[in-house]
């Protein structure tokens, strides 16, 4: 209906396929525009904001120790049942944990662990990089949870990444305020 | 002995021309992707080669070892044909293009076109139709609803525009006063024809778009709404013949725009050597070809048949009778 309303000036235009012309002036634009790709994992890779919940990590005290009081509190609470936490007594007579097991094939990440724990011992840090060819792979043990890295100061930026995957790279960014994914958007 | 020599050019010739178009359709599946990924702000292909360089030969090792599947319920000897159809028309209609006047070899003058027809146009247009042929007995043979539909649908839109097509060059016919496409570019040394015929070549560009059966006109494979059209059932090589003919239709039509209303190596300004003016210029309406493509949604059926009977067809009649007042 609004077609019968135009001026004359638009039914110029459309003689003249203005509107098309617009179209690929503005694809023209587009074209030179840089482009938001990531190239990951060839050269670069997603940091995540340390908000996020990925891979768990098991922290240790200041004198090197385990933080981890085998209290079982994370296997209470956990939704789906996939940490298993088998307590010893170690040499100097502290309830530390023999076994810790995450199974993180069934793990849905929601951090009720890292709200359980009275002594602080474990958390969800950054780390998304965990696929594997074999179920029984994603079973985590004690020492490969010390072993992740922890949390990163900051987080929300893309680092430099490469092929392989497997190893564990942190690298702060200096994305303070988080990234900024319209900076290279053309607006018009 | 003269005989064999000239056969042996001829030969020579042929064989050139059919590697050129043959090997052409990798690096333009490169450009083509290239530009989609930088219009919608992607990289396009970088991981094969230097920035994605080698993917075509990727892409055409993978479709050279793909099964050749045919559907069980399709004509074997249709759908065999359809491919070879589709591919080889483009091919032949190149025996007439011209792509510059000659260069000289060890002191032999060698004409950089396989012949000089007379009536090169006409060939053009005939053989240029017989490519449909390909689409609709693929699409045919397929027996599949989605490739019925697409190369129903090609078979009208080619009825549609191969008529203002043939009607769009008639304006540039009366100028050179010849069908030869040698004597066409010659008669264009001064002024190219589109300053004469702007409605002419934009006639001729539209109805080029759906010859070529691209965006905006692509209804014959309209992934949106058919599948892939009447190449539905296509895998393997066949696929690529299919692929193959449509780039290299797409090349033909720049080619023809180029020499009929650019000029073809005729240059302008800058001297440069003719053949790499008229690469240039082919090259451009390559580029616009695929510019459209990314820029443009696809028309509907109604409005492609509206536009072609009711604006390109008046509007190419026009033409003739506006260049035959003008000129006469």
């Amino acid at each position: 209906m609004s077609r019968t309303q135009n001026s004359i000036g638009t039914w110029i235009g459309w003689t003249f396929f203005a509107d098309l012309a617009n179209g690929l002036a503005l694809t023209f634009g587009y074209m030179f525009s840089r482009s938001v790709t990531m190239q990951y994992p060839d050269k670069e890779k997603w940091l995540p904001y340390s908000r996020y919940r990925g891979h768990h990590f098991l922290k240790r005290d200041e004198e090197g120790e385990i933080k981890c009081v085998a209290c079982e509190l994370c296997a209470r609470i956990c939704p789906c049942y996939c940490i298993e936490v088998v307590p010893y007594e170690d040499e100097k007579g502290n309830r530390r944990p023999l076994k810790f097991e995450i199974d993180t094939a069934r793990c849905l990440f929601c951090g009720l662990c890292e709200d359980a724990c009275p002594a602080d011992a474990i958390a969800l840090g950054q780390q998304y990089e965990f696929s594997s060819f074999s179920s029984r792979d994603l079973v985590i043990g004690r020492d490969d949870l010390l072993a992740k890295p922890g949390k990163a100061a900051m987080g929300g930026g893309v680092v430099a990444a490469r092929l392989d995957t497997k190893k564990d790279v942190l690298v702060e960014t200096s994305e303070t305020r988080g990234y900024n994914w319209w900076r290279n958007i053309r607006r018009t | 002995m003269e005989l064999v020599v000239a056969l042996g050019l001829i030969v020579f010739k042929v064989a050139l021309l059919i590697a050129f178009l043959l090997l052409l359709p990798l690096p333009l599946t490169w450009v083509e992707r290239k530009i989609a990924g930088h219009i919608q702000q992607r990289l396009g292909p970088m991981r094969v080669g230097w920035h994605g360089l080698l993917q075509p030969v990727a892409d055409g090792i993978k479709l050279l070892t793909k099964e050749d599947h045919i559907p069980a319920e399709a004509d074997h000897f249709l759908f065999k044909l359809a491919p070879i159809l589709a591919l080889a028309p483009p091919f032949v209609v190149f025996v007439a293009i011209p792509f510059g006047e000659s260069v000289s070899v060890l002191g032999n003058e060698i004409t950089l076109y396989v012949s000089n027809m007379n009536v090169a146009l006409l060939f053009v247009f005939a053989v240029i139709g017989l490519e449909v042929y390909g689409v609709i007995f693929g699409g045919w043979a397929a027996n599949s609803k989605y490739a019925v539909l697409g190369s129903l649908r090609t078979c009208a839109q080619m009825i549609s525009y191969e008529i203002p097509m043939g009607f769009a060059v008639i304006g540039v016919v009366m100028l050179a006063q010849s069908m030869s496409l040698l004597d066409i570019v010659r008669a264009q040394a001064d002024v190219w024809n589109i300053v004469y015929q702007p409605i002419g070549f934009f006639v001729f560009f539209v109805a080029g778009l759906a010859e070529a059966q691209r965006i905006p006109f692509d209804l014959a494979e309209a992934e949106g709404d058919l599948g892939a059209g009447f190449h539905t059932e296509y895998s393997g090589i066949r696929f690529a013949f299919f692929m193959v003919s449509e780039y290299v239709i797409m090349l033909l039509v720049s080619v023809l725009a180029v020499i009929l209303f650019f000029g073809g190596w005729n240059g302008v300004l800058v001297p440069l050597p003719p053949l790499l003016w008229f690469a240039l210029k082919v090259a451009f309406f390559v580029y616009l070809f695929m510019w459209f493509r990314f820029t443009f949604p696809r028309y509907r059926y109604d409005q492609l048949m509206a536009i072609g009977w009711k604006v390109l067809l008046p509007l190419s009649m026009a033409n003739i009778i506006i260049t035959g007042i003008a000129f006469s």
